[in-house]
């Protein structure tokens, strides 16, 4: 059956006179039509119209921000225009097609997300990684990526479903989505009826520390009057870690202080949180820990790093020795009643995705228990699956573990802090999302602040 | 008088024959636009790859955002915005003039180490390396065998808060115990720039080096100057050229380094002007404006040390 969107690739490409006459036209017309665009109007002053409803209906909408932030108490639904349709159902996936997957460093175990999922749709899959979020999106917008899966975070979904960077997922090719994952992910507030996106893992922002070396016991960590002083305390001099995520980074300094709005629009508290910051590179001389938090801890270069939770539990695999009493020296804190930084990450699919059928495919093939469980036995990073039983996650084998016979649990017993639950996301957890351009540049000065080393 | 008539063929007979005459006397003759033209590969080249992007960039820096907050660079000077630039400007003489500073500590420091590194090096192969010069040579470039990444990685180990280094120094008594290296440590990423760029010097310091003509010392020795008055009167004014074209080869790039700290530091404190254009990427509204301000900035900085070659090279042209 051919797909639909064979219908415009023309049978043995172009004969040579349509080149050339293409050729011609399009030699003609690029540089003339941008230079008279250009030198007509204003560049930038375009419509600065503020019905942000054709993107996206409810949220927090502001003046200039062409679509609407989603908060936790103010969901979003993201509009589906007539000239973004999801594709049609009932399609064959594409067959011997490669699948361009857009995704973080290690952030899919290749065991599962590769070659299992090429088996199982006959086709090859090729992972391109980005470092940053802004450098995914710029590359998606000139088109230099062409991707068929992407793993965005959830604060960009406006950006790009605005641009139309997405296409809306259809939910017939994902039935997955229904059965296996938490309800809060049928229908979240970052995207409400799961319209373009759907989940890949959950995660908590905390501490990871070393339990042996310093002498710091778990019971001792989770007993501290305010457990964030761990990141500021001299005594771990040249030995911590810390996210250069700005707004990770800032969020730590604004729960240190008891803010919680992790979305603060007060210049006082982002001021505050950024003084702080200098002051714990003035303390600390922490280090940016971003990326390497999970490399550089085993190896015993920190002692206490902020982490994300996935770090921490994935982090096992990177000691030189593959031993318990190695294992044991990580330790990760959150705070307890589970007041903080809580995110999850999802996937979508590119509005240029060449092989549509099979991107949905393999967003169901994620969505799937074993498929699920045992990408998170490597990467560390949990999926909101319901069948996964969080109270046994930690006498649990996982598959990664279980293939080499390093008896080594989902999660280790101390580590019970990394377990995210969905009531962490729904009740007490605090997302950090986009935020209106001007209040963002508050943030950037406060982390430029740090970054400069002032005073240090 | 009376042209006598020729035919056709007797006239370009003749007309060879003139220019036949004109090569024996004068050489061959070109057209006027024939040796320019040879430089006319490196013109498209330089047009191509720098002067055009050049303006991109600049188009970049003095432009605007969509409302997307994408980036849009603008053509047309008219309608140049200096907001991104000025920020830029801003944060130089506020927050992020501690590493300019520090920028400019370093790189000094690291360059005149350079020059100590690599005279004496250069110095001792041109005169004592006799019949094993091509071996020191050599023995010289073989660390570019191994990649930089590499290299700089092997430190790691060797700095790190329980590596070899701080082991040594545990065993020496008096010596500084625990030394934190890595984190807000400057002596790290002087050495860092060092370790990295003083082949770099080497190489040119040593050609030049090589061309001084010994007769010119002899003369030196046998007018009655010691060796050091030699060497300071006629060695070193000779090599001035040399030890400014190394320092310009290794300051531009230190100019813009931002691995050595990547790879060495990742303290804020310790953090260059190179790593001002890393962070500037992704800051948020116009942050791709402000790297490329960045970029012109530290473009005009570097004109600085090229500028005062050129005009020193200048001069003792003009000396000459």
């Amino acid at each position: 059956m051919a797909h639909p969107r064979e219908g415009w690739k023309s049978n043995g490409g172009l004969s040579r006179r349509q080149f050339l006459a293409r050729a011609a036209v399009g030699a003609a017309a690029i540089p003339s039509m941008s230079a008279i665009l250009a030198a007509c109007t204003k560049p930038g002053a375009t419509s600065t119209g503020t019905d942000t409803s054709a993107v996206g209906t409810g949220g927090y909408v502001v003046p200039g921000v062409p679509y609407p932030l989603a908060r936790q108490d103010k969901p979003v639904t993201w509009a589906i225009p007539n000239d973004n349709q999801p594709i049609a159902s009932g399609l064959q996936p594409e067959t011997g097609a490669t699948l361009q997957v857009y995704n973080w460093a290690d952030y899919l175990f290749k065991a599962v997300a590769v070659s299992r999922f090429e088996q199982a749709f006959n086709c090859k899959v090729s992972i391109t990684t980005f470092d940053t979020m802004d450098e995914a999106l710029s590359k998606m917008l000139n088109q230099q990526i062409q991707a068929d899966v992407f793993f965005p975070t959830i604060d960009t979904l406006g950006k790009l479903i605005g641009q139309k960077l997405l296409q809306p997922v259809n939910p017939s090719y994902v039935p997955n989505l229904a059965k296996t994952v938490w309800p809060l992910f049928q229908n979240p507030f970052y995207d409400q009826e799961a319209r373009y996106t759907v989940p890949y893992v959950v995660y908590s922002t905390g501490i990871l520390y070393r339990r042996t070396l310093s002498g710091l016991s778990d019971s001792d960590v989770r007993a501290m009057t305010n457990t964030w002083d761990l990141l500021w305390d001299p005594t771990y001099k040249g030995q911590v870690g810390i996210y250069s995520e700005y707004r990770d980074a800032l969020a730590a300094a604004l729960l240190r202080k008891g803010v919680t709005d992790l979305n603060t629009e007060d210049p006082a508290q982002i001021a505050t949180a950024g003084d702080d910051l200098v002051a714990l590179s003035k303390a600390t001389k922490a280090r940016d820990a971003t990326n390497v938090a999970y490399q550089l801890f085993p190896h015993g270069a920190l002692t206490v790093t902020q982490s994300w939770s996935g770090d921490a539990v994935g982090a096992w695999s990177y000691y030189p020795q593959y031993t318990m009493s190695n294992w044991s020296q990580g330790g990760y804190w959150f705070p307890q009643d589970r007041v903080g930084n809580v995110n999850s990450d999802c996937i979508a699919i590119p509005k240029i995705a060449k092989n549509p059928v099979l991107a949905h495919a393999f967003l169901n093939f994620m969505l799937d228990e074993t498929n699920s469980a045992d990408n998170f036995s490597w990467v560390g990073y949990q999926p909101p699956l319901n069948a996964l039983d969080l109270s046994t996650l930690t006498t649990t084998e996982g598959y990664y573990s279980a293939q080499y016979k390093y008896g080594v649990p989902y999660v280790f017993p101390w580590m019970t802090d990394a377990i995210v639950t969905e009531n962490d996301l729904t009740k007490t957890g605090r997302l950090e999302m986009e935020l209106p351009p001007n209040v963002d540049k508050l943030y950037h000065d406060a982390w430029s602040r740090f970054l400069s080393g002032v005073g240090s | 008088m009376v042209q006598a008539v020729q035919s056709p063929r007797e006239e370009r007979r003749a007309a060879r024959r003139r220019a036949k005459a004109q090569r024996k006397e004068h050489g061959a003759w070109y057209p006027r636009w024939y040796w320019p033209s040879f430089a006319t590969p490196g013109t498209l080249y330089l047009l191509i790859f720098f002067v055009i992007p050049l303006y991109v960039v600049i188009a970049l820096a003095f432009g605007t955002v969509d409302r997307y907050t994408n980036p849009i660079p603008v053509y047309q000077p008219w309608y140049w915005s200096g907001l991104y630039m000025s920020q830029v400007l801003n944060a130089a003489i506020g927050d992020n003039r501690f590493v300019y500073l520090r920028t400019f500590i370093y790189i000094i420091t690291a360059s005149v180490l350079c020059v100590g590194i690599s005279y004496t090096v250069a110095y001792y192969i041109t005169r004592f390396g006799q019949k094993r010069r091509g071996f020191y040579l050599a023995l010289l470039v073989s660390p570019f065998f191994i990649s930089y990444l590499m290299r700089m990685l092997a430190w790691n180990n060797l700095l790190a808060s329980n590596g070899y280094i701080n082991k040594i120094l545990g065993w020496i008594p008096l010596a500084p115990h625990n030394v934190a290296w890595q984190t807000g440590n400057q002596l790290t990423i002087v050495l860092g720039l060092i370790y990295g760029y003083v082949p770099y010097m080497v190489l040119p310091l040593y050609g030049f080096l090589d061309r001084i003509q010994t007769s010119l010392l002899e003369a030196g020795k046998d007018l009655g100057a010691s060796s050091v008055r030699t060497f300071f009167r006629v060695t070193l004014p000779l090599s001035k050229q040399a030890i400014l074209a190394g320092i310009v080869i290794v300051t531009l790039p230190m100019f813009g380094d931002y691995y050595t700290h990547n790879l060495l530091g990742l303290s804020p404190a310790t953090s260059m002007i190179g790593n001002l254009l890393d962070d500037a990427k992704g800051s948020g509204l116009g942050s791709d404006s402000r790297v490329a301000s960045l970029c012109l900035v530290i473009m005009i900085l570097m004109l600085l040390p090229m500028a005062y070659y050129l005009y020193s090279t200048n001069k003792e042209l003009k000396e000459r």
